[in-house]
C-alpha cells in the first residue's frame, strides 16, 4: 500500500487556560490515506476540532504542540516556520468551516472571495477568467443563478447556499487534502442530507483525500471510506467504514453505534452513562474506562496505545482481543 | 435602491428636519424667555428710546408671539437669517463669508487624524502589546483628555514664540496660498491631535474585534497573506464605526473650532460668535449657530447614508432573502 | 453596607492599572485641593501686589504672580474648587434629570418617547460650546449660566443610557413578580429599576467630569464663564495669554494645570469604565 498522504504520530496539543492546562491531545495517532475518505467522528470536547486546526497550522494563542509530528507528503508540518505553513494553506491543504453564517465576510461579494481564492493558485489570472471558473464552480456545487450569486453579499443567501460557497472555495483550492469541520452540523437537517449528497456526488471532483469531522456518525457511515473514532483527546479506533461499523472493537465505538441506532431492547434511548472526560486531567489511565462497562484495573492504571488488530484496523484498548 | 433603503434614507431625513425645527424653536424661544423687554436685549444699553421703538417696529417684536415665531420660520426656510443691528449687514451674507474658513480648518483637521490615525490604529493592533502600542495607549488618552485649545496654546508657545519656526497669528495674506497655509499649520493640528487619539483607539480596537471574528480564520486557512487580511479585508470591517465616529466628530469639533480660531485670531464662524457674544449682538448668534447647527445634521445624514455604500447589508435591507436552496 | 464593599473591590481593580493609578491619584490631588482650598493656598488668591507683578517663582510665591501680583499657586488651588463645584454640580443635574427622563421614556407609551427622544436628539446634535455661546448671548455670562449649559448639554447622555438600561430590565422575571405582588408603579423604579441602572450612569458620569471641566475652562477663557472675583482655570489661562509677551508662566503653569486635570480624571473615568465592563478581558 502507498504512503499515507498524511501521517500523525503521538500528536499531543496543550492549551493554557484559566482552570490550568487542558490536554487536548494527548497522543494522537492517525493516518490519512491518499485519495480517501476518512470520518473523524467523537463528541465535543474529544479535540477533533483542534486536529483539524492543527492540520492547518491556525492555532489559538493559548495552545501549543507538546509533542509529535503531522507529516503530510512525507514533510513534518510542525517543523515548517509560518511562511512555509502560509504557502501550503489555501493550495494543497483546505477547510470548510463548521458556521456558514460567520466564515464569510459580510462586506465582500461571493465572487470576491472566490476570486482571491483562485488567485492563490494562479496569482495572474485575469479577473474575467477567474470570475468564469468561479461561476463554473458554484454551478458544480449545485447553486443557481451563479453568474448573480457572484455578484451577491453573503447575507443574501441562505446557510446552505453558503455551505456550498464553502465547499466551492475549497474546491477551487484544488487540495490534496480536504478539511471538512461539522461542515453540516449548523445546517437543519434537509439542508444536511442536500450537502452530503452533493459531497458524495463531488467525489470524482476531488482527486485529494478528505477529512471528514462530525458528531454524526450516520452521515459518516454515508460519505466515507475510512472512519477515525476519538474520545478524549485520544484516537481510539480505525479502520475502513464497513468494517469498524460492522464489528467494533472498542467499546466506546459499540455504545456510540448503539446510541446511534437508536433504542435497546426495552424501546428505550441508549446514552452512554457517565461524563466527558476533563481535559485537565492529568490521568494516566484510558480515558474512556470511567464509563466502560468492560474496564479493569489494568484500564485504570495504564493508557492503551494503538494496535494493529486486523488488516488496516487499529484499536487502543487493552482488553479488544478478549471482547471482539 | 430597495425599499428597506428608502424607508431608512426617508426616515433619517424626517429626524433631520425634526432636529433643525427643533433647534430653530429653541434658539427663537431664548429670546422670548429673554428677560426685560427684547429690544434692549438685543441692543445692549446702548440704544436710545427712539432708536429701540424703531427698531421694535422694524423687527415686529410687538406682535404676538406666535406671529413671531411664523416669521422666524417663514425667513429661515427662504435663506433670510436676519439683519445684523449693528452693522446693518444681513446676517447669512456674514455668515456664509466665514463659514468656509472655519469648515476648511475642521474638515483638515479631520483628515489629518485620520490620515495619522488609521495607520497608528493598524500599527496598534497588528503588534499588540509592543511598545509602540502602549505609547500610543498612553498619549491617545492625553490628546483626547486635553481641551483643543490647551493644545492651541501650547503649540503656539512652543512652534511660534520659542522657536519662531511658524508664523504666530491670523489667517495670512489674500490670494497668498503658502502664507495661509503655513498659518494652518497649528490651528489644524490642535484641532486633529485628540481626534488622532480618539480614531487611532478606535480603529485599534475595532481592527482587534474583526480579526478574531470567523470570516478571518476563514481567509487566514486560504493561505491569503496577512497583508491581504488585514488591508483588504480586516480594514474595511473595522472602519464601519470609524466612519460613524467620523460624522460625528465634524460637529463635536465645530466647538474647539471655535476657541482655537480665538486663540489664533483667525476669521471664522468661531470669531464672529465671540464678537457677536460679547456685543450682545443676538440676530448674529442666532444666525450663526442655526447655521452651525444645520451644517452638523447634514453632515450626519451625509455619513449616515454613506452606510449603506460601505455595509451591504444596510443597503439591501437588513433581512436576507433566502431563495431555492 | 455591600455596595461600598462592591465600590471598594473595583477602586482596586482601577488603581491597579498604571493608568488608573494615576488618574486616581491626580483626582485625589484636585478633590483635595478643591476642598481644602483655604488651608491648602499660601495666601489670598485676590490679594494684589501690583509691585510685583509677573514675578518668578520663589519662596512667597511659589509659582509666581500673575499680572496683577496675585499669587499665582493660591489662584490655582482656587481654580480647582470652582471647577470642581461646577462640574459636580451640572454633573448632579444632568444625571437627575437626564435619568428622570430616560427611565419615563422607557416606561411611557411610544408617541410620548418619541417625544422624549427627538428632544435628545435636538440637543446633542449642537456642539455643546456652541449652544453655551447662544445661551450666554441671551442671558449674559455667569457662573449659573455655565452649569445649566453644561447640565444641558449633559443630561441626553444620562438619558439614553437610563433609557437603555430601564428597556433591559423592563422585562426582566423579577419586575414582573413585584407587579404581580401589587407594587406600585414608583416603588418599582425607585427600589428595583435605580439601583440597578446606576453603574453605567455613575461610570458615564465620571467620564463626564473632564468634559464639564473643559466647557467651563472654554467659557472662562472667552471671558463668558464664571465672573469675578470667582477664578477658574480658564480665566488664569485667558490672564496668562493676554500678557503672554510679559511672562509666559502664568499661561503656561495654568494650561499645564488644566491639562493635568482633565487628563487625571480621563484616565480614572476610562479605568473606571474599563473596570466595571465585564467585556474587558477580551482585547487587552
Amino acid at each position: 500500500m502507498t504512503e499515507p498522504l498524511v501521517s500523525i504520530r503521538n500528536l499531543k496539543l496543550d492549551a493554557a487556560t484559566s482552570r490550568g492546562t487542558a490536554h487536548i491531545l494527548r497522543g494522537v495517532d492517525l493516518d490519512i490515506g491518499r485519495g480517501r475518505i476518512v470520518g473523524v467522528v467523537g463528541e465535543s470536547g474529544s479535540g477533533k476540532s483542534s486536529l483539524a486546526s492543527c492540520l492547518l497550522g491556525l492555532l489559538a494563542a493559548n495552545v501549543r504542540v507538546l509533542d509529535g509530528s503531522i507529516k503530510f507528503d512525507g514533510v513534518d508540518l510542525l517543523s515548517l516556520g509560518e511562511g512555509q505553513m502560509q504557502a501550503i494553506r489555501g493550495t494543497r491543504v483546505a477547510m470548510i468551516f463548521q458556521d456558514p453564517m460567520t466564515a464569510l465576510n459580510p462586506l465582500f461579494t461571493i465572487g470576491t472571495h472566490l476570486i482571491d481564492v483562485i488567485r492563490r493558485r494562479s496569482p495572474k489570472v485575469a479577473r474575467r477568467d477567474a470570475l468564469a471558473r468561479a461561476e463554473e464552480m458554484l454551478r458544480t456545487v449545485g447553486i443557481a443563478d451563479a453568474a448573480l450569486r457572484l455578484k451577491a453579499y453573503p447575507h443574501q443567501l441562505s446557510g446552505g447556499m453558503r455551505q456550498r460557497v464553502m465547499i466551492a472555495m475549497a474546491l477551487l483550492a484544488g487540495p490534496e487534502l480536504l478539511l471538512a469541520d461539522e461542515p453540516t452540523t449548523a445546517l437543519d437537517a434537509t439542508v444536511e442530507a442536500q450537502i452530503v449528497s452533493l459531497l458524495q456526488a463531488l467525489r470524482r471532483n476531488i482527486s485529494g483525500s478528505i477529512a471528514f469531522i462530525s458528531h454524526h456518525l450516520g452521515l459518516i457511515a454515508e460519505l466515507c471510506d475510512d472512519l477515525c473514532v476519538m474520545y478524549g483527546g485520544m484516537v481510539v479506533e480505525t479502520g475502513p467504514v464497513a468494517d469498524v461499523l460492522g464489528k467494533p472493537m472498542h467499546p466506546y465505538t459499540s455504545a456510540l453505534l448503539a446510541c446511534e441506532i437508536g433504542d435497546d431492547r426495552e424501546g428505550r434511548l441508549v446514552s452512554i452513562p457517565g461524563e466527558v472526560p476533563d481535559p485537565i486531567s492529568e490521568t494516566q489511565a484510558c480515558m474512556f474506562a470511567p464509563r466502560c462497562a468492560h474496564a479493569i484495573e489494568r484500564c485504570r492504571g495504564e493508557v492503551p496505545r494503538m494496535r494493529t488488530a486486523a488488516d488496516g484496523r487499529k484499536v487502543a484498548c487493552h482488553r479488544f482481543e478478549e471482547l471482539a | 435602491m430597495t425599499k428597506e433603503a428608502a424607508r431608512y434614507f426617508v426616515s433619517r431625513l424626517v429626524t433631520t428636519v425634526l432636529v433643525v425645527f427643533g433647534a430653530m424653536l429653541l434658539l427663537f424661544s431664548l429670546t422670548t424667555i429673554v428677560p426685560g423687554d427684547p429690544a434692549t436685549a438685543l441692543l445692549g444699553p446702548q440704544a436710545t428710546p427712539e432708536y429701540a421703538r424703531r427698531f421694535i417696529e422694524d423687527m415686529g417684536l410687538d406682535q404676538p408671539t406666535y406671529i413671531r415665531l411664523a416669521k422666524f420660520f417663514g425667513n429661515v426656510v427662504t435663506g433670510d437669517l436676519g439683519i445684523d443691528v449693528i452693522s446693518g449687514r444681513s446676517v447669512s451674507a456674514m455668515v456664509w463669508s466665514v463659514l468656509p474658513s472655519t469648515l476648511i480648518l475642521t474638515f483638515s483637521a479631520i483628515g489629518l487624524a485620520v490620515l495619522l490615525g488609521v495607520p497608528l490604529g493598524i500599527f496598534a493592533a497588528t503588534h499588540r502589546g509592543s511598545v509602540v502600542d502602549h505609547v500610543l495607549a498612553f498619549t491617545s488618552v492625553a490628546f483626547i483628555a486635553v481641551p483643543s485649545f490647551v493644545v492651541a496654546i501650547f503649540l503656539l508657545l512652543i512652534f511660534s514664540i520659542w522657536l519662531d519656526w511658524l508664523p504666530v497669528l491670523g489667517a495670512g495674506r489674500e490670494g497668498d496660498f503658502w502664507d495661509q497655509a503655513r498659518r494652518s499649520i497649528l490651528p489644524i493640528v490642535s484641532l486633529s491631535l485628540a481626534w488622532i487619539g480618539f480614531i487611532a483607539r478606535l480603529v485599534r480596537t475595532s481592527m482587534l474585534e474583526v480579526l478574531g471574528e470567523n470570516y478571518i480564520g476563514t481567509s487566514r486557512a486560504y493561505g491569503l497573506s496577512e497583508r491581504l487580511v488585514t488591508y483588504k479585508y480586516a480594514l474595511k470591517n473595522a472602519c464601519i464605526p470609524t466612519i460613524a465616529v467620523l460624522g460625528v466628530g465634524v460637529g463635536r469639533l465645530l466647538g474647539p473650532a471655535v476657541l482655537v480660531e480665538i486663540v489664533f485670531a483667525r476669521p471664522g464662524i468661531g470669531r464672529l460668535v465671540y464678537d457677536a457674544v460679547t456685543s450682545r449682538n443676538y440676530p448674529v448668534v442666532q444666525g450663526a449657530v442655526l447655521v452651525v447647527v444645520i451644517v452638523f445634521v447634514v453632515i450626519n445624514l451625509i455619513v449616515d447614508l454613506s452606510y449603506s455604500a460601505i455595509d451591504p447589508r444596510i443597503r439591501r435591507g437588513t433581512t436576507s432573502q433566502s431563495q431555492a436552496k | 453596607m455591600n455596595a461600598l464593599r462592591e465600590a471598594l473591590v473595583v477602586l482596586r481593580r482601577v488603581c491597579v492599572t498604571f493608568a488608573g493609578g494615576t488618574g486616581f491619584i491626580i483626582v485625589l490631588a484636585v478633590l483635595a485641593f478643591a476642598l481644602f482650598a483655604p488651608w491648602i493656598a499660601p495666601q489670598d488668591p485676590d490679594r494684589l501686589d501690583v509691585l510685583h507683578r509677573f514675578a518668578g517663582p520663589s519662596a512667597e510665591h511659589w509659582l509666581g504672580s500673575d499680572q496683577l501680583g496675585r499669587d499665582l499657586f493660591s489662584r490655582i488651588v482656587f481654580g480647582a474648587s470652582v471647577a470642581m463645584a461646577v462640574a459636580l454640580t451640572a454633573i448632579a443635574i444632568a444625571l437627575s434629570t437626564g435619568t428622570l427622563l430616560g427611565v419615563l421614556a422607557a416606561f411611557l407609551p411610544p408617541r410620548s418617547e418619541r417625544l422624549i427622544l427627538i428632544l435628545f436628539d435636538v440637543i446633542l446634535s449642537f456642539p455643546n460650546l456652541v449652544l453655551a455661546l447662544a445661551i450666554v448671548a441671551v442671558f449674559g455670562p455667569s457662573t449659573t449660566i455655565v452649569v445649566a449649559v453644561a447640565a444641558i448639554t449633559l443630561a441626553p447622555n444620562f438619558g439614553r443610557v437610563a433609557r437603555a438600561q430601564t428597556l433591559t430590565l423592563r422585562n426582566a422575571p423579577f419586575l414582573e413578580a413585584e407587579r404581580i405582588l401589587g407594587a406600585s408603579g414608583w416603588r418599582i423604579v425607585v427600589h428595583h429599576v435605580l439601583p440597578n441602572i446606576l453603574g453605567p450612569l455613575i461610570v458615564l458620569a465620571s467620564m463626564d467630569i473632564p468634559i464639564v471641566i473643559t466647557i467651563e475652562a472654554g467659557l472662562s477663557f472667552l471671558g463668558l464663564g464664571v465672573r469675578p472675583p470667582l477664578a477658574s482655570w480658564g480665566v488664569l489661562i485667558q490672564d496668562g495669554y493676554q500678557f503672554l509677551s510679559d511672562s509666559w508662566i502664568p499661561v503656561v503653569v495654568s494650561s499645564l494645570t488644566l491639562a493635568i486635570a482633565t487628563l487625571g480624571f480621563t484616565l480614572f473615568g476610562e479605568s473606571l469604565r474599563d473596570a466595571v465592563d465585564p467585556r474587558i478581558g477580551r482585547e487587552r
